[in-house]
């Protein structure tokens, strides 16, 4: 593979993982929204800061695209925020904030980017477990379900040219994780039957699949990364 | 039992007109479960598989989810979240299943798929 990868949310965390992954592995450009210019991580990824949800940002993440001179292979829309609540105390403003990051910026900056996706290109969505549900994320939960509808309604009409899977990761060792109360997220780990959290590298490694040609024939899917949680 | 029955609405291709929809499921499914009453959605099949549009099936998918979630909070108070699923020749059959949803408190959290246009198709 030879060509610009979009990975937003790439300053920490999973979309981190992601962004070192596809770095590594070929001759790649790779963008990495969000990280701020001192903390480049490579000369392979170049650091864009823009606001996703204004309304100029998808046009700037566009023309970091087109001035990295090469075709855009893959896009992931990783950025993501909680602002948990039961529904019955939800405020406006969390609900709100949750649905435009993860959702909105998604929508449109696919929107903004498919256009440019090359023939055999391949988005990847960033979902949740939580889509299956998730006490006390109404919000999240909402806006991760979304986000598999327009992973499917976008497989459909960006088929056959471009790829659109979805990846909806567990409970993975990050920021965001890190902020459930110790005694809440013990449990949670007990519920999961391979036993522990999952790390970054391994959904990176799960999105750097469906990126790259060995999963070629794969579209509209979600691939639950959540150590068998679902089940549990 | 008393409670929501919320159709979701058709929304245009753009960002602005899917959040008014589901911020209107939002405030709407607030307020019921405030006073603990039961939610039900209702949503088109075609659009849990993506085959209208990103819009509504950003809509759809998003209520299931939101259900889901509502499900398990009204679990422990006595009320539930459901969602039913329908081909468009089958609405008024929808309809039926919506209220006997909302006056069954033994079936919570589920997706009822009203007509046979689901069968073969990935399960949400």
């Amino acid at each position: 593979m030879k060509g610009t990868i979009v990975v937003t949310g790439a300053a920490r965390g999973i979309g981190r993982a992601i962004a070192e992954k596809m770095a590594s592995t070929g001759p790649l450009t790779v963008i990495g929204v969000d990280i701020a210019p001192e903390l480049a991580l490579s000369e392979s990824i170049i650091p864009v800061q823009v606001d996703l949800t204004s309304i100029e940002g998808p046009g700037l993440i566009r023309k970091a695209v087109e001035a990295s001179g090469s075709p855009l292979l893959g896009l992931v829309n990783n950025a993501g925020i909680t602002r948990d609540a039961r529904l019955i105390n939800l405020t406006e403003e969390d609900f709100a904030a949750v649905l435009e990051i993860n959702l909105g910026a998604a929508y449109r900056l696919t929107t903004e980017l498919a256009p440019l996706m090359s023939d055999g290109g391949s988005i990847v969505n960033i979902a949740s477990r939580a889509y299956l549900g998730n006490f006390g994320q109404f919000n999240y939960s909402m806006s991760k379900g979304a986000v598999v509808g327009m992973t499917r309604a976008m497989a459909l009409s960006l088929a056959p040219h471009v790829r659109v899977n979805a990846v909806a990761p567990g409970l993975i060792s990050s920021e965001m994780s890190m902020a459930i109360p110790e005694d809440i997220r013990e449990k949670m780990v007990d519920s999961i039957p391979l036993d522990r959290m999952g790390t970054p590298d391994e959904i990176a490694n799960t999105v750097w699949w469906l990126l790259t040609p060995l999963s070629s024939y794969i579209t509209g899917e979600v691939i639950v990364v959540g150590g068998g949680r679902s089940l549990s | 039992m008393s409670g929501l029955v919320h159709w979701a609405e058709d929304v245009d291709e753009d960002w602005a007109s899917v959040l008014a929809e589901l911020t209107r499921a939002f405030e709407a499914s607030r307020s019921v479960a405030q006073v603990e009453e039961s939610i039900v959605y209702v949503v088109r099949q075609d659009d849990l598989l993506g085959r209208r549009g990103a819009g509504n099936a950003m809509v759809a998918c998003g209520l299931l989810s939101a259900a889901r979630t509502a499900a398990m909070e009204g679990a422990r108070k006595g009320w539930t979240a459901n969602v039913v699923a329908f081909d468009e020749e089958e609405r008024s059959v929808a309809e039926g299943w919506a209220r006997r949803l909302l006056d069954d408190s033994s079936v919570n959290g589920e997706l009822i798929r009203v007509g046979s246009g689901h069968i073969g198709k990935t399960l949400a």
